[in-house]
């Protein structure tokens, strides 16, 4: 029987034949049916994404005309930085990434991104990055964002000056680790209020909040208050809302957004948050499970950001990169799986971005 | 003889519901229909693995498994008088918790920790951004019989393999159990750097360190 050469998630290369790719999209798409509540792809999507995956092209792309909007994070990090961030070693200054990015890379929209990729730290330094924001918006002409994990895990112990949740939960100190992650995240409302409206006045196109929720339910309430104070400060202001992982880690396990508790929710539900709050865009997130198929991934990770883009009025702007969306984990994900990857995504989920 | 069937449902089912008082009612009326208190531990045991596998589908969060294990901890030291004395107090093993040097990322690794505590293991998490001869001394100076290490980057998944050479220059390699995890790492990199036990997830990890122990 013919075998097919695919890649694991950690981006091995693995030979399957059609009956067990199939297989695995069946386990995949019923596993996020199963964790979400939400529905599995149809048989007609499965068998076009087993099409996908079985092509003997290397690399795959979507038809003419069905082409979706590009946007890179980390800013020109992904150029100057080397592998410890994924980075290509690349001596270039922030200019100089983000014109290269928009010439040569093709990219629809870009961002201006310190080193550190997060509110806390950007935080002290918001002029520096003011000054490059102007100085770049004098010489670009795609949208040019400002982008920044809202990372709360920073303001715990040892980094900041709250008490570390997961230490205090260890000494089942229960409710006043709940108060830490609270007071957490109202400090990170009030970084991101103050963050994203210095940067709007330096004349940005906008915020990405990238990896939103990486510290887990707290850190998705503090971004959503963040997102919404910022969007009755700046009523026009165009906000990116992307998130950490597919589920919303319940660490604190009751704080709650508009009345919800947001622990455990998943992207079809954090979308309905995102656009309260006042987001324009929202990039949903499934993670990669390095011991599994890319036919597994890729089919639970479609089923995911489908039943987002089912339900969401705001563009769908899916995160695909290493280790999300399907894509392998690993230092330079392998081009064959991350184009079938995107190609699933525009042509079964109907993401509206990449 | 009873097999105590409506019992253990009882108690699986407070420890799901994960409130403390219903945890110990749920104990109390067990013991009052004749069940063992070495039986209420096991199968209190066996309802912590469901909590686990319900927070590993994102329908049970971080302080209900605590407020859970929690219960389970007031029931065992109600029942005291009634254990041997082997089972009072003790803890399947010691395991050595942290991050490797270079990786800040802290939720996984602590998400584990307490998942292994709740499990029944003694616990010294050292924290992240761990250097690698901390890790042996810590093994040492708190005579841990399991390691566990996290790395959340490809850059740092090879300092686990740095540490395991540490661990046999000291010559302490064959006296502890070394569990690797995080999300760049698979079972394939685990057997080439010879770790004992590769998880996926927080509550397999609890799984595979009982069976390391077997």
């Amino acid at each position: 029987m013919a075998k097919y050469c695919t890649r694991m998630g950690d981006g091995s290369t693995v030979y399957m034949t059609k009956e067990e790719i199939k297989q695995d999209v069946l386990d995949g798409t019923a596993d996020a049916a199963d964790m979400g509540g939400i529905k599995d792809l149809t048989a007609d999507e499965i068998e076009h994404l087993i099409e996908i995956i079985c092509d003997t092209n290397r690399i795959v792309g979507v038809a003419r005309g069905e082409e979706v909007v590009l946007s890179y994070d980390v800013g020109q990090l992904d150029m100057t930085g080397d592998n410890g961030n994924s980075g290509g070693g690349v001596p270039a200054s922030r200019l100089n990434g983000a014109l290269v990015h928009e010439r040569t890379l093709c990219a629809d929209t870009f961002e201006l991104a310190h080193s550190d990729y997060s509110i806390k730290p950007v935080k002290p330094v918001i002029a520096n990055e003011m000054n490059d924001m102007e100085v770049i918006q004098n010489n670009i002409i795609i949208p040019y964002f400002y982008g920044a994990m809202p990372n709360m895990g920073l303001y715990y112990s040892p980094d900041g000056p709250y008490g570390n949740p997961a230490d205090l939960m260890r000494q089942f100190k229960i409710d006043e680790a709940q108060e830490q992650a609270e007071a957490a995240a109202k400090h990170l409302a009030r970084d991101i209020l103050y963050v994203a409206t210095k940067i709007d006045d330096a004349g940005s196109d906008g915020f990405n909040f990238d990896t939103t929720a990486s510290a887990g339910d707290a850190d998705f309430v503090g971004t959503l208050t963040g997102v919404e104070q910022l969007r009755k400060e700046r009523p026009d202001m165009s906000i990116m809302l992307g998130m950490a992982g597919e589920n919303v880690m319940g660490i604190h396990g009751e704080i709650e957004y508009d009345g919800k508790v947001v622990a455990g929710l998943f992207p079809h539900q954090q979308v309905a948050l995102a656009e309260k709050a006042g987001a324009n865009v929202f990039g949903p997130v499934s993670n990669t499970n390095t011991g599994k198929s890319l036919a597994w991934n890729l089919s639970r990770a479609v089923t995911f950001v489908k039943s987002c883009t089912d339900v969401s009025s705001l563009p769908v702007h899916v995160n695909m990169g290493m280790g999300v969306g399907g894509i392998p984990m690993s230092e330079t994900p392998p081009l064959d799986a991350v184009t079938r990857c995107s190609k699933a995504m525009v042509e079964i989920a109907k993401v509206d971005g990449v | 003889m009873s097999d105590f069937a409506k019992e253990k449902q009882a108690i699986i089912d407070a420890m799901v519901a994960y409130k403390v008082p219903g945890i110990q009612k749920a104990a109390d009326d067990a013991k009052a229909a004749g069940m063992e208190a070495t039986e209420i531990i096991d199968v209190m045991g066996a309802g912590m693995s469901d909590v686990g596998i319900l927070f590993e589908r994102g329908k049970l969060f971080l302080p209900h498994v605590l407020s859970a294990a929690n219960g389970m901890t007031a029931v065992v030291k109600s029942l005291e008088a009634d254990l041997p004395v082997d089972k009072m107090g003790s803890t399947l093993a010691k395991v050595c918790m942290g991050t490797v040097e270079g990786d800040v990322h802290d939720i996984g690794k602590s998400i584990c920790s307490t998942m292994l505590q709740c499990g029944g293991f003694d616990v010294v998490d050292v924290g992240r951004d761990v250097p690698s001869k901390e890790f042996v001394a810590q093994v040492v100076e708190n005579g841990c019989t399991m390691l566990g290490m996290s790395a959340l980057m490809t850059t740092t998944m090879t300092v686990q393999r740095d540490v395991i050479a540490l661990l046999e220059e000291a010559g302490v390699r064959n006296k502890v159990k070394v569990m690797v995890g995080g999300a760049p790492v698979t079972q394939a990199w685990a057997d080439k750097i010879k770790a004992d036990c590769f998880s996926e997830s927080a509550s397999e990890q609890v799984d595979k360190a009982k069976a390391l122990l077997e």
